[in-house]
């Protein structure tokens, strides 16, 4: 399984996520998250153009993946600020490859996770600021 | 001066000690993309600190610190240069930087990929706030 692969599947489950939790929100939550639900999936369009392009074979999503029950706002809220962290902290951690066409690509959507996760901060109170987006604590 | 050979010994050791030995000596230099990265740090976190983002100047200065631990026993000077005078330049600003270190991290030939990729990764997300 390549860094890009692990990209990818992080991006199907984020979609899914969001799918999942929009519902529960409203307000400006509501529309950053239907902002950033688009975003995930223009990555993941992207990510299936890069599969194309080097004629590699991309993994569908799965039927459904395993998050915690929705009960409230707050909880749809935690559910994404957790989504956004797992997919920049798996965007990171595919930097380090060193093939060069995964490296760029890793960066590139690293750099727009940790934006999405930088919105999506403040849209639930807290602050922008992190010197190491995506590094584990 | 060496006639025997604990006289021989004992001044090799001296000579050693003393650094008049024929080692060859090795010019430290500083990795060129982490000081670039720490001139951006420094002047990023001035501005940011000027303009009232204090929280975006402390990632800035998390960088500096870092990158000024790894430099060493290099000590870089300050080069802060003009500041930007506000929000929308500094968003600028941080771009630039984030760019910058996102070219870095591809090119780069030493260990430093991740970290570089992190600090431009931190300004992309200051910019898009700031914006």
């Amino acid at each position: 399984m390549t860094v890009v692969d692990t990209g990818l599947a992080a991006e199907y489950a984020a979609i899914y996520a969001y799918s999942a939790a929009a519902v529960h929100l409203d307000g400006d939550p509501r529309w950053i998250a239907e902002e950033l639900e688009s975003e995930h999936r223009s990555r993941r369009d992207a990510l299936l153009d890069y599969y194309d392009e080097h004629g590699l074979e991309a993994a569908p999503s799965l039927a459904g993946y395993d998050i915690e029950p929705i009960a409230d706002a707050a909880a749809a809220q935690e559910l994404l600020l957790g989504i956004e962290q797992h997919v920049t902290a798996t965007w990171r951690a595919g930097v380090v490859t060193t093939e060069p066409h995964e490296r760029e690509l890793c960066l590139r959507m690293y750099g727009d996770s940790a934006v999405a996760l930088a919105r999506w901060r403040i849209a639930v109170g807290q602050s922008a600021a992190d010197p190491w987006p995506g590094r584990p604590a | 001066m060496f006639t025997t050979r604990r006289g021989l010994l004992v001044g090799a050791a001296v000579l050693t000690a003393a650094g008049c030995t024929r080692e060859t000596a090795h010019i430290i230099t500083s990795d060129a993309d982490l000081t670039a990265a720490l001139h951006a740090a420094r002047t990023l976190a001035a501005a940011s600190d000027a303009l009232g983002f204090g929280d975006f100047a402390a990632d800035h200065l998390t960088h500096a610190a870092t990158l000024e631990r790894l430099l060493r026993p290099n000590v870089v000077a300050d080069q802060t240069g003009e500041l930007p005078a506000d929000a929308a330049a500094l968003a600028a600003a941080e771009a630039a930087a984030s760019a910058e270190a996102g070219d870095a991290c591809l090119t780069t030939e030493s260990d430093y990929a991740v970290l570089l990729s992190e600090i431009a990764a931190c300004r992309a997300a200051h910019a898009a706030v700031l914006a």
